[in-house]
C-alpha cells in the first residue's frame, strides 16, 4: 500500500522522506528513518566537507539502506561537500536554498539521484530539463528557509508542470497530511518537524519540548528583509529579529544576530537559539521512535482512506 | 520588433514593473525588485521568446537588462 514511483526510484519501502535539517538530521536520525523504510537525509548545512564525510560514514555504519545528504547552497563549502558526496557514493542528494544546476552533470555521472527542493513551478521545470530525478515541492508552512507559496497551492501546480515525480513538503506530520499530499498528485512526502520529536533525533530535549509545546500560531518568519526568510518557533531570539526588522536593520545585523543560533538551539538554548520548526509543530505532541512515526502514518492513512469511502470514523 | 522592446515587454510583464523602468543599466535584483525565483522565470521566458538555451553558468552572469540584450545578440543569428 502506498508504494509509489518514489519508492522504486530510491529503493525504499514507504514514500516518506526525512528533511535534511542542518545540525538536526545527524547519522542517528538518518539511519533510523532509512532502517524504518523511509529515506533519511543528512543535513550538511554549513558544515565543512570532512565533517559531512564523517556523518556519511557513521550513517553507513548504522544502516545498509539508502540515505541521502542535503546540500545547503548558502554554505561556503558547497563545492567541497559535493565532491565528498561523489567520492562517498551517497545514493541521493537533495538541495536547498539555491539552484543546483551546475552540479547536476557530475552527480548524474556518479549515478547519484538528485532531488532539489523547489518553491516555484519555473525552477521545477528548469531543473527537470537538466535531468533531475524528482523534485521536492516545499510550501511555506515548513520550518527553516521558506518560499512564498503554500503546500496546498504549490504541489498540484508543480505536479501539472513536470513529468518527474513530485514530493510534497511543508505542513505534513501525520496520515492526514500524507494522504492529502498524495491526493494533490505528490508521489511522496518529506517531513522535518515531525522527526525532530523522535526518540532517535539527537537534538537537546529542550528543542523537542519546545516543538511539543508549540501550538498553531507558535511559529514566526524572521529575516524577510534579507531575502532569506526563516520560520522558527517564537522565543526571545525571534523577538530580537522582529525588533531589528522594525528599526530597518541592514543584512549584516541580521547575519550577526543569527550566527550560531541554530547550533545553540540544537544544544538546548530554547530562549536564544533558533528553533526552526514548521507550522505543523502544533500537531506534534509526542516524542516517538522513528519506526512508530512512519508506520503509524502508513497504517492510519489506510484506515483514513477506507473511511473516506465507507464513512467509517478515523480514531 | 527590436530586441530591446521584446526584452522590455517580457521583463515588464514578469516583474509587474513599468516599461519605462526597464532601462539597459537596470539591475533585476537591485532596481527592478526581482528575487532569484523571478530570475529563473525571466530566463525561461527569454529562452522561449528568442528560441535559446541559456545554461545556468551563463544565467548566473546576467544581472542587468543590458546583459540580457548582449547575450541575446551574441547567441542568435
Amino acid at each position: 500500500m502506498f508504494h509509489t514511483e518514489i519508492c522504486d526510484l530510491l529503493g525504499i519501502k514507504y514514500p516518506i522522506i526525512q528533511g535534511g535539517m542542518a545540525w538536526v538530521a545527524t547519522a542517528e536520525l538518518v539511519a533510523a528513518v532509512s532502517n524504518a523504510g523511509g529515506l533519511g537525509i543528512i543535513g550538511a548545512g554549513n558544515a565543512p566537507a570532512e565533517a559531512v564525510r564523517e556523518e556519511i560514514r557513521k550513517t553507513r555504519s548504522l544502516t545498509d539502506k539508502p540515505f541521502g545528504v542535503n546540500v545547503y547552497f548558502m554554505s561556503p563549502f558547497v563545492d567541497e561537500v559535493m565532491k565528498v558526496i561523489i567520492e562517498e557514493r551517497v545514493p541521493v542528494v537533495t538541495t536547498g536554498a539555491g539552484n543546483p544546476g551546475k552540479y547536476i552533470p557530475n552527480l548524474k555521472e556518479a549515478g547519484i539521484k538528485i532531488i532539489p527542493v523547489i518553491a516555484s513551478v519555473a525552477l521545477a521545470q528548469r531543473l527537470e530539463k537538466m535531468g533531475v530525478d524528482a523534485v521536492i515541492a516545499e510550501g511555506m508552512e515548513c520550518g527553516g528557509h521558506i518560499g512564498d507559496i503554500t503546500t496546498m497551492a504549490l504541489v498540484p501546480q508543480v505536479v501539472d508542470a513536470v513529468k518527474i515525480p513530485v514530493i510534497a513538503a511543508g505542513g505534513i506530520a501525520d496520515a492526514r497530511g500524507f494522504l492529502a499530499a498524495l491526493t494533490l498528485g505528490a508521489k511522496g512526502v518529506q517531513m522535518g518537524t515531525r522527526f525532530i520529536c523522535s526518540k532517535e533525533c539527537t537534538v537537546h530535549e529542550n528543542y523537542k519540548q519546545a516543538v511539543i509545546k508549540a501550538g498553531d500560531r507558535s511559529t514566526v518568519v524572521t529575516g524577510r528583509p534579507t531575502g532569506h526568510p526563516v520560520r522558527v518557533l517564537k522565543n526571545k531570539l525571534s523577538r530580537k529579529f522582529e525588533l531589528l526588522e522594525e528599526k530597518g536593520a541592514n543584512p549584516k545585523e541580521y547575519e550577526a544576530l543569527g550566527a550560531g543560533k541554530l547550533k545553540a538551539a540544537v544544544e538546548g538554548d530554547a530562549e536564544y537559539g533558533s528553533l526552526m520548526a514548521g507550522q505543523i509543530a502544533g500537531l506534534v505532541n509526542e516524542i516517538k521512535p522513528v519506526k512508530e512515526i512512519i508506520e503509524e502514518i502508513v497504517n492510519d492513512a489506510r484506515v483514513l482512506l477506507d473511511g473516506m469511502v465507507s464513512g467509517k470514523k478515523w480514531r | 520588433m527590436e530586441i530591446l522592446d521584446r526584452v522590455k515587454k517580457i521583463i515588464a510583464d514578469q516583474l509587474g514593473v513599468d516599461e519605462d523602468e526597464v532601462v539597459p543599466e537596470a539591475s533585476f535584483i537591485d532596481d527592478l525588485g526581482a528575487d532569484s525565483l523571478d530570475i529563473v522565470e525571466l530566463i525561461m521566458a527569454f529562452e522561449e521568446e528568442f528560441d535559446l538555451e541559456i545554461p545556468d553558468e551563463d544565467a548566473e552572469k546576467i544581472k542587468t537588462v543590458q546583459d540580457v540584450i548582449d547575450y541575446i545578440k551574441n547567441h542568435t543569428s
